[in-house]
């Protein structure tokens, strides 16, 4: 009993841990956004190598966590969902990781009037994912508050929508001196700093219906 | 010869093991809360133990509906139940070992000429009514008290699983002791009557002669759960509705519950000390106590999620099962008694309240009590092996998956 004890213990750590690990991701991505936008490349540069960090932790916890509900039967019933949920959570991270990736290695030349806009479509994206993090913990402690959570995840995707939206079309009709493979290139960038809050309402799509399941 | 005879109630006793102990575990095993392998283990222990220790009452009941008194109805009325089981499981019914007993037991009485005792019937009949209504019953507060403590204690939900595994694992050691207990009636009941053996001295307690029917009884139980029960457990479940890890823990607990009060003397005057009538100690089909008790959380939840014709089955296996076993078991002994020439049993004499028992009594025989030494022995032996066997088959595994995954992670490097 003492064994069985010390695994659920150690699970418990672990799910806190990748959910912990998640959260600095999304915190270091702001930060590192704002880095680039202030061309601070030094602490761009740091911000990059904490999240790939961050990335591998997360990596290994999955396989982990994953692991040990096989071999333990560890939430029999769950097992497929809690699996499902920490995959698309890793997503995030991954998400994460290649964007500030591609800041690194595409260098975009983000006119310093879009930095507001950029900042905004960042905030509000990795806000959504903010947010899932605390309902993806309600789910373990106290299912019946998930949905609640969820409601500021879907608030926000709509937000980095309505901004990267608004700002695209800046892009395109406003800014006629910018080149179209400029143009292209903002939105390309755009388009992967919107994937997070894209992939937080997947998640969240995916929490709200094992929410339902546990509670009924 | 006599081992011959008591090949029919092994026989029922096996099946018992294959379907009424699956009942057991079957909703743990079916929500996969609980690996097949340790389940069948621990209800083959305590049922064993439930049978040796608390067999005795329900046993009493059974024996006034009908002293079978002769070791050739033993065998047939014993034969005809688990013909009976095993058909009827063939074709999917929820069927009890209890009902299939009552029925033979009456289909001895009618072919012998022997009166039904009235009481013992109605005493049994009506734990058909109430063991699932009870079932419901435990089953839906059960479910409640879980549910709002749940809800109330924001306990982690890996963390409460494992509380829900650990009771499962409490509740169903406590159920296959109360399965033990209440049904090894069923098994080896109609034998007490005609078998007598020597009793066996352990050192530390004693097996009376209907001890060691017991034993011998769990041990057919314990070969059924451990050989064929697999398969039903993983179906019992699921069949009804889908269950959840609490549904579950619930099911099994209230089944425990309805097949200890009906098997539990000290419980039964413990309500008759409060003034409330007692409660007979009567063989219940733990089959229709945890459809009763699903049915009871469907209930609670709306019922929308309960296959409504397995209600159908049960009312229809209440009148189908007796019927069948009553009439097979009557046909059985006109075949034994005129074909074979076996005595299957005579009229008891009854003058006033008295009852002459003109019971054929074997004659003790030391050959048995030695082979039952054997048999234990040789079960502790297997025991202590299974365990060990366990335990390191476990060891092994944990141990390859740490190497696996220390490799793993090294050639990600």
């Amino acid at each position: 009993m003492a064994v069985f004890t010390r695994t659920t213990k150690n699970l418990i750590l672990k799910i806190d841990e990748f959910f912990d690990n998640i959260d600095l991701g999304l915190l270091v991505f702001r930060e590192g956004v704002k880095a680039y936008l202030e061309k601070d490349m030094e602490a761009f540069n740091r911000h990059i190598q904490k999240v790939e960090l961050l990335e591998s932790n997360a990596d290994k916890l999955q396989r982990s966590i994953e692991n040990e509900m096989i071999t333990h039967s560890i939430l029999p019933q769950h097992r497929s969902e809690v699996s499902s949920l920490i995959d698309s959570l890793d997503e995030i991270i991954d998400t994460i990781k290649s964007s500030l990736n591609e800041f690194s290695i595409e260098m975009p030349d983000i006119p310093v009037s879009l930095n507001h806009n950029f900042i905004s479509i960042m905030e509000a994206s990795v806000s959504a994912g903010e947010e899932l993090i605390p309902a993806a913990r309600a789910y373990f402690k106290s299912p019946y508050t998930v949905r609640e959570k969820l409601l500021k995840v879907y608030y926000f995707e709509n937000e980095t929508d309505k901004v990267s939206r608004n700002t695209t079309r800046i892009i395109f009709q406003e800014m006629k001196d910018l080149d179209l493979a400029h143009k292209a290139h903002l939105r390309y960038i755009i388009h992967h700093i919107e994937n997070i809050s894209d992939n937080a309402q997947k998640a969240a799509d995916l929490l709200s219906a094992m929410a339902i399941k546990i509670v009924m | 010869m006599i081992l011959l005879f008591l090949t029919s109630g092994l026989f029922l006793g096996w099946s018992l093991g294959a379907n009424d102990a699956a009942n057991v575990f079957g909703s743990a095993v079916g929500s996969k809360m609980v690996s097949f392998r340790k389940a069948a283990i621990i209800a083959s222990i305590f049922v064993l133990l439930g049978a040796v220790i608390q067999g005795a009452g329900a046993s009493d009941t059974l024996g006034k509906l009908g002293a079978v008194n002769a070791i050739g109805g033993s065998f047939t009325v014993a034969l005809a139940a688990a013909v009976t089981v095993y058909l009827m499981t063939k074709f999917a019914y929820p069927v009890s070992t209890t009902q299939a007993i009552v029925g033979a037991i009456i289909g001895w009485n009618l072919f012998t000429g022997n009166h039904t005792d009235s009481m013992a019937l109605t005493q049994i009949v009506s734990t058909w009514i109430s063991g699932p209504v009870l079932g419901a019953v435990f089953g839906i507060l059960l479910y409640i008290i879980l549910k709002t403590i749940k809800k109330n204690s924001s306990i982690h939900l890996v963390r409460f699983e494992s509380y829900i595994r650990t009771g499962l694992l409490i509740a169903g050691a406590f159920g296959a002791y109360s399965l033990g207990a209440n049904n090894i009636a069923n098994v080896v009941g109609v034998f007490i009557p005609a078998f007598n053996l020597h009793s066996f001295d352990l050192g530390i307690f004693m097996l009376s002669s209907s001890q060691q029917l017991f034993l011998l009884g769990g041990l057919a139980i314990a070969a059924g759960i451990l050989t064929y029960s697999s398969r039903v457990m993983e179906m019992v479940g699921n069949n009804i509705m889908e269950l959840s890890s609490e549904a579950a823990l619930v099911v099994v607990l209230s089944q425990a519950l309805v097949l200890f009060i009906f098997s539990s003397s000290g419980f039964s005057s413990f309500i008759e000390r409060m003034g409330l009538p007692p409660v007979p100690m009567v063989p219940v089909s733990s089959t229709q106590v945890v459809i009763g008790s699903v049915i009871g959380i469907g209930l609670y939840k709306g019922a929308r999620n309960i296959n409504f014709r397995i209600l159908g089955e049960i009312a229809a296996g209440w009148i189908l099962t007796p019927l069948f076993s009553g009439f097979l078991a009557f046909f059985s002994l006109f075949f034994v008694r005129n074909i074979f020439s076996i005595d299957v049993g005579r009229k008891i004499e009854r003058t006033g309240d008295q009852t002459v028992q003109m019971i054929q009594v074997t004659q003790a025989d030391q050959h048995i009590s030695e082979i039952l030494q054997y048999l234990i022995l040789g079960l502790l032996i297997t025991g202590i092996s299974a365990v060990l066997l366990y335990y390191f088959l476990e060891r092994k595994k944990k141990i390859e998956l740490q190497k696996s995954e220390e490799k793993f992670w090294k050639n990600m490097k």
